[in-house]
């Protein structure tokens, strides 16, 4: 009766906080909209400013068809009005509404994004736990030295090496794209192709990705594996797996959620370079295209999804916290 | 040591190193490929597809709410053009069968080619001519076609909403279409022979000032070029099947796709046989490499750009011919070509590509590297020497700023300039940004000289229209010149303005407008498996696609 009373209590604490933290989001956002709207408006040139073939005449009607002739407030409360009704506005160089056209990019860098994220994690959390529990072994030697080598690759230079081996040396792989030119497979031969694709990328965003977490999670593990209560478990008689994997790894997987929760956004921004690299049809080309057009519409946007799954990010990391540690109140 | 200081040594190696090839400037030359047996299996495999490359489509397949060349290589596949170029940048006729000009230049007939079909079959007639025309002239029109140029007469009048349709267009059968301007101009007749909009496509929900029917066709185009539009797949490729209808004859390739590729992996998807044409940045390395394919075919043919720096003419220093004269002396700009283009640029002096009829250097000052005497003539205008060694006249001291982006070209630039100034006492600091903001702090006017890349330019007028006093934003003003650049517009008989354009290269030589720095030839490769290639800037891919033939196609 008490266990259920105080998960109540815990429940109704937890409702209030993140109805708290939703509520506090929203001037984050505005303001996080202004600051952004500002270094776009104020960076110089704009949409039409690009073109160098236009008359000063026809720039000017332009820049009055478009309303880049309004003042800056004016334009950013059209955009904040439009924003409410749910309008993301339309894109001025792809002309299409600006979640058609981030809806034709997002998935793909999500795809690759998510794909290596479940690698590394895995792979880091293996690694970092294993070096973890025999510090300065040989093994915990050879994987510092692996990791730091892996992330000193400038990524430039690890995926030409990658495309030259696999792809035109070898031939085994594709050199770039997400799928075979002219290809018009449906179902799993889709599926298949896509994921052939996809081997290069991955490795390169795994290999530069992987190493930095491992070290976090060596830290965090060689810190729990030094705790008062870990002691107490061995000394009770508990088994060595038991120890290491139920007492030391739970305690030292509490700071990666934070860790885990910067991550949202990642997941959807696009890695730009290696997508650039591999062909691969991302948003991070489109983010930067964009900005070279000064296509505000699509810059505002996007920066701001950006923005808002950081701090969705975040306070999903408060309430992953507060249900995996009882030690943590949510006020 | 700066990274672009580096980068210009290396090159600077490079070229020492390598002995090279010279290429002639002017003509295009190919290089056969030594071994077709080479040919990738992959290339090998797609019996009746040809892959071509093109950097980043947005998918706007509309030529005339383009924002980007990229679709307008897309839509030129689709659409074509009522008037052509030939490979001297000369109109020809295209879908227009004919034309022809009144004597005061300001009438002008087309008759259609027999036989003109959209893709869907229906007749291309007169009509969809006036009707492509007449939108142009919508007031909600966003695009970048400014037919405002072509001085359509009544096209004023309509934009305003004074008048229902534009007097100017008459259809006077379906095969024949008159068009009045007010003014003449000799871009006048490709303005007005531009790709043509099916009125009963386009047409169908539009309305004058309601734009968005029409631009929701975008997507799925229709039009009477020799390919037939079949999907885009965002950030890979746009495919194409030949037109049925084509009025040349369906062309022999079946499907054409143009395939999404970036610099730093163009030349290994080539290799594999993943691309079949593609071009590349030229330079003797990427020469050497595709020769070593076996199967390459290499293209060096010339582009009808070129590179120059502005001056801003509203400075009171650069006001005077002789400073202007002497930052043209000073620079090494043989060195920065050899650098860059490793014999395959030269130094520019005329504001023409060499592949274009207009173009004619004699008698036109060349403008020889000559420190000696751009120092003398920056003495002449008083400019002297002051303790730092920086020139200066009146307290005012020669030290000037330069807007640049940031590229392999101005990697190798700035610190030519730098170095070649310095040594005639003309202190040099670059601004580097985006090309928006550089064009945006050029118009703002806070800079002495901007230097960057034209687009392609196919008539003479292109290159000059700037530098009339009444368009030019930086201050250039020579009655002369204005005078002879109006000429120049108002007829379209080819050898009147050839010899009113050579007076005009060499007036504007001795007042210059700007410093023109470079020509430069593209490299181009493809596939021995496709003959009759033959690429011309003028013609661009889209003109020469419906002769392209592939080997062992069905």
């Amino acid at each position: 009766m008490l266990a259920a009373d105080i998960t109540g209590r815990k429940f109704t604490a937890m409702r209030a906080f993140v109805l708290r933290r939703v509520l506090a989001a929203i001037p984050l956002l505005l303001g996080a909209s202004l600051l952004i709207f500002l270094v776009f408006a104020f960076t110089p040139g704009d949409f039409i400013d690009g073109n160098i073939n236009l008359t000063a005449q026809r720039a000017a009607e332009l820049k009055a068809l478009y309303g880049l002739d309004q003042p800056w407030w004016l334009r950013y409360l059209h955009w904040l009005e439009k924003l409410l009704h749910g309008d993301l506005g339309f894109s001025m160089q792809y002309q299409i509404p600006v979640t058609e056209l981030l809806g034709q990019y997002v998935f793909n860098s999500f795809l690759l994004a998510s794909v290596s994220m479940v690698l590394y994690w895995g792979i880091a959390l293996l690694t970092g736990v294993l070096a973890a529990v025999q510090p300065y072994s040989l093994f915990d030697r050879l994987l510092t030295l692996a990791v730091f080598a892996a992330m000193s690759f400038p990524v430039f230079f690890l995926c030409l090496l990658l495309i030259k081996w696999a792809a035109v040396d070898l031939g085994w792989l594709p050199v770039g794209g997400m799928l075979a030119t002219g290809s018009d497979t449906r179902g799993w031969a889709y599926v298949h192709e896509v994921a052939i694709h996809m081997v290069l990328p991955v490795i390169t965003l795994v290999m530069l990705q992987a190493g930095g977490l491992t070290r976090y999670f060596r830290a965090s593990m060689f810190e729990a594996l030094a705790m008062d209560f870990v002691r107490t478990a061995r000394a009770k008689g508990l088994k060595e797996r038991t120890v290491i994997f139920k007492h030391a790894l739970r305690n030292a997987l509490l700071p990666m959620i934070a860790l885990a929760g910067f991550e949202l956004p990642a997941l959807f921004s696009g890695a730009i370079i290696t997508e650039k690299l591999f062909n691969w049809p991302g948003v991070g080309h489109v983010h930067i295209d964009t900005l070279a057009a000064r296509d505000y519409p699509v810059l505002m946007a996007f920066t701001l999804f950006l923005a808002a799954l950081t701090i969705l990010g975040n306070l999903m990391a408060d309430i992953v916290y507060a249900c995996v540690d009882p030690r943590i109140r949510l006020r | 040591m700066p990274l672009s200081m580096r980068l210009a040594i290396k090159l600077f190696i490079r070229v020492l190193v390598c002995s090279l090839s010279v290429v002639c400037c002017v003509h295009a030359e190919t290089i056969r490929a030594p071994d077709p047996s080479q040919i990738p299996a992959e290339a090998k495999a797609r019996k009746n597809t040809l892959i071509a490359t093109i950097a980043a489509p947005q998918g706007v397949f509309n030529p005339y709410l383009i924002s980007n060349g990229w679709d307008e290589n897309v839509t030129a596949a689709i659409f074509g053009n009522l008037v052509g170029l030939d490979r001297q940048g000369k109109p020809v006729s295209d879908q227009a069968e004919s034309w022809t000009i009144s004597p005061d230049g300001l009438v002008y007939t087309f008759k259609l080619a027999k036989n003109l079909k959209f893709s869907d079959g229906s007749p291309l007639t007169a009509s969809d001519v006036a009707f492509t025309l007449t939108f142009l002239y919508d007031p909600a029109y966003d695009g970048e076609t400014d037919i405002s140029l072509a001085h359509i007469k009544g096209g004023d009048a309509y934009k305003k909403g004074a008048a229902t349709s534009i007097s100017g267009i008459v259809v006077i059968n379906p095969q024949t279409i008159q068009i009045t301007v007010t003014e003449p101009g000799a871009t006048t007749l490709t303005r007005l022979g531009g790709p043509i909009l099916s009125k009963a496509y386009y047409g169908k929900n539009y309305q004058k000032g309601k734009l968005e029917s029409l631009r929701a066709l975008s997507n799925k185009p229709i039009g009477s070029g020799p390919y037939v539009y079949e999907n885009f797949v965002p950030g890979q490729e746009v495919r194409f099947k030949a037109n049925p209808y084509y009025f040349k004859g369906k062309p022999a390739i079946e499907n054409f796709i143009y395939r999404i590729t970036t610099d730093a992996t163009r030349l290994q998807l080539f290799q594999t046989g993943g691309t079949d044409i593609e071009s590349f940045p030229v330079n003797s390395d990427n020469i050497e490499q595709l020769k070593e394919m076996g199967f390459a075919n290499i293209h060096v043919y010339p582009s009808s750009d070129f590179s120059l720096i502005d001056f801003n003419h509203k400075k009171p220093y650069l006001k005077d011919a002789r400073v202007r004269q002497a930052l043209i002396y000073g620079l090494d700009r043989k060195k920065l070509v050899d650098l860059i283009y490793q014999g395959n640029g030269s130094v520019a002096n005329l504001p023409i590509a060499p592949l274009s009829w207009a173009y004619n250097p004699s008698g036109v000052n060349t403008f020889l590297f000559d420190p000696a005497k751009a120092r003398a003539l920056l003495d002449q205008a008083g400019f002297k020497p002051g303790k730092d060694g920086v020139r200066e006249k009146n307290g005012q001291r020669l030290s000037l700023t330069l807007l640049a982006t940031k590229s392999q070209f101005n990697d190798a630039l700035i610190p030519i300039a730098k170095e070649s100034y310095k040594a005639i006492g003309v202190e040099l600091n670059a601004e580097i940004s985006d090309f928006n903001a550089l064009l945006a702090k050029r118009k703002a006017g806070s800079f002495d000289l901007a230097t960057y890349r034209t687009s392609g330019l196919s008539d003479p007028h292109d290159g000059v229209k700037d530098f009339r006093t009444n368009e030019n934003k930086f201050g250039y003003g020579n009655p002369k010149v204005d005078d002879l650049i109006t000429k120049g517009n108002e007829t379209s008989n080819i050898t009147q303005r050839k010899e009113i354009y050579h007076q005009l290269y060499q007036v504007l030589a001795n007042d210059p407008p700007c410093i023109f720095l470079a020509y430069r030839n593209i490299l181009s490769a493809s596939n021995s498996r496709v003959t009759n290639y033959q690429p011309n800037i003028y013609l661009g891919l889209t003109g020469i696609l419906p002769e392209l033939r592939l080997t062992g196609a069905k």
